[in-house]
């Protein structure tokens, strides 16, 4: 009895000192992890609206986006957040698209794990400034190893098609959502 | 349960002072290359050396902070229950860790993902505990844990570096080889982790065999 | 439905547990040697991944959630895995004997197994719902028997080559299990989503 007794006190203990223990880091830290998590929501605001002074969140038919707005105050366009599947893991993506809904303003990548020197490019400014501009309408879509054509299409990188592919289908699929909604 | 491990110095442990048990870590009971423990976080998070350190340095602090608690606490956990005691506290330490990283390493901690979690079950952390920490004094038990922490640090650091020359060009995001190096991509992918320990283990054999 | 399949075939295949994300490398190196060895531990594996991702999940959901304690992850689920393999192997022992002998040794080995925390860990990231989360630990533990049983087939076969004496043991199973990511990697293409 004695045993079982010193097994159950030993146990309950350390599970309360943990329990204890736990609750204190977590009060400590959630708020600098909810600071982090907006600090770069924030930079990649910035990222895609050079001109920017300040944004703020807007929910909308059930999206959560942020409109940007310039120093005057006039809407610069919206921000939003889009993810999916890519080829090594998924991938998010922060995106700004114009007031009207039919062009981008350009986009950032903020998590991604595919191939690095490969499918990793789509974090580089060489993939990712053709966005800048690009038309939304009817959708976005790629070419591959030929300078794009259309106004609403982008060469995807050599040797990472389905990196590429993975973020084209992530901005249509949020953005034929957001088209509903805005303007 | 049980981790396979290697009880070698617990029998003769009475001759060793607080130095052998420490160094006893970074060589000849090496965890990666001797006990071939903790493979699954030196093989996933040592894409680049500044994440090996990081994944080096967190394993370190849980190791630490769990043999110090369990050491102390050795004379009365009782046997029946130690597994889940030692597991408790270890999970409890390692939840610290994360959230530690979380706040104040962001970037860091985005690396390395869930493989900070899986400092959990590290087979490392729990065969210490169940061999050494429970059955030694806090000073060795303190000692043992660093040198075991080190000697995997400088496994993951050695194996980060290899592969973020070889992968990447740099070192600590240094860039050391210029624009004339073809990336070997392979490093940075699954593949050549597993190739380049598997090569490193036989070289540690080799250098050892020699000796 | 297909969603389903597509997270099956990706936990097994095209993104194997233990081939990409480096769970389950320690019996893996440890428990290879042998293809019926390999079946053996595969299938206990497989089972206790499925059993504790249905759990983890319910617990996850019903209670770490409902009452604001995200903290207690990692100390719930370890606790929870180890405790489904003490009584997985009570359970067992009791009522199969045969099965008990066979496997026996390996069952307490599975806790340690980075691949069934990691899994768990896995479902809570990517948001999974209660039969993806079920799909998700026997596509993952398929993947680890897969993995397993090839690894045991070529080992099998290297017993009569020459491997300089350095690489012996884990040395050579690594850099096998190095060619075989390779080869798997090769997968990835199957699954367009």
């Amino acid at each position: 009895m004695k045993k079982t007794m010193q097994m159950i006190s030993v146990l309950t203990m350390v599970g309360i000192i943990s329990g204890a223990a736990l609750a204190f880091i977590y009060i400590y830290a959630n708020p600098l992890i909810a600071q982090n998590q907006k600090n770069e929501i924030k930079e990649a605001v910035f990222n895609i609206f050079p001109e920017a002074k300040s944004y703020e969140p807007v929910a909308k038919g059930g999206q959560q986006i942020f409109s940007v707005k310039d120093p005057e105050g006039k809407l610069l366009g919206y921000a939003f957040q889009a993810e999916g599947n890519g080829y090594q893991g998924a991938i998010k993506l922060m995106a700004g698209i114009k007031p009207d809904a039919e062009t981008l303003v350009g986009i950032e990548i903020l998590e991604s794990q595919e191939t690095p020197g490969l499918g990793q490019e789509i974090a580089g400014n060489d993939f990712k400034k053709q966005f800048i501009g690009l038309e939304a309408s009817p959708e976005i879509t790629y070419v591959k190893n030929k300078k794009p054509e259309k106004p609403n299409e982008i060469q995807a990188i050599t040797g990472a098609t389905i990196s590429s592919r993975a973020v084209v289908s992530i901005l249509n699929a949020k953005i034929e959502k957001l088209k509903k909604i805005l303007p | 349960m049980n981790c396979n491990i290697n009880p070698a110095c617990d029998k003769s442990n009475k001759c060793f002072g607080c130095g052998k048990e420490f160094s006893k870590g970074l060589w000849g009971e090496n965890p990666i290359f001797v006990q071939v423990l903790g493979m699954c976080p030196t093989l996933a998070v040592t894409t680049k050396a500044v994440f090996g350190l990081s994944m080096g340095m967190a394993t370190t602090f849980v190791l630490f902070c769990s043999s110090l608690v369990i050491s102390s606490m050795r004379k009365i956990i009782p046997p029946q229950v130690r597994i889940a005691t030692f597991t408790v506290i270890i999970a409890t330490f390692v939840t610290c860790a994360d959230y530690i990283l979380k706040a104040n390493f962001y970037t860091i901690s985005k690396a390395l993902g869930p493989y900070v979690p899986l400092i959990v079950v590290n087979c490392i952390i729990l065969g210490r505990q169940e061999a050494f920490s429970s059955k030694n004094s806090v000073l060795k038990s303190l000692a043992d844990a660093l040198g075991m922490g080190i000697g995997f640090s400088g496994v993951l650091i050695l194996l980060g570096g290899i592969r973020e020359f070889l992968g990447f060009g740099t070192i600590f995001q240094q860039e050391i080889l210029g624009k004339w190096f073809e990336h070997w991509v392979i490093m940075a992918l699954p593949a050549g982790a597993f190739i380049t320990l598997g090569f490193l283990i036989g070289l540690f054999n080799l250098i050892r065999s020699r000796k | 439905m297909v969603n389903l399949v597509l997270i099956f075939l990706a936990a097994s295949i095209t993104h194997n547990i233990v081939l990409t994300y480096f769970l389950g490398v320690c019996p893996f190196i440890g428990v290879s040697k042998k293809i019926e060895q390999a079946v053996g531990m595969g299938l206990a594996t497989t089972f206790v991944m499925t059993v504790a991702a249905i759990v983890t999940w319910l617990i996850y959901h019903f209670i770490l959630i409902r009452f604001g304690l995200p903290f207690l992850q990692y100390v719930s689920f370890i606790i929870v895995i180890a405790s489904l393999v003490q009584i997985v192997e009570m359970f067992i022992r009791k009522f199969s004997p045969p099965l008990y002998r066979a496997l026996g040794i390996y069952l307490p080995l599975i806790t340690t197994n980075c691949a069934i925390l990691g899994l768990t860990l896995f479902m809570v990231l990517r948001d999974y719902d209660f039969f993806e989360s079920v799909v998700f630990g026997l596509g993952s533990g398929a993947g680890f028997t897969l993995a397993l049983i090839i690894m045991a087939g070529i080992r099998e076969e290297l017993e009569c080559c020459d491997i300089p004496k350095p690489l012996e043991g884990a040395g050579i199973t690594l850099i096998i299990a190095g060619i075989l990511a390779l080869t798997f990697m090769g997968f990835s293409g199957l699954i367009s989503n």
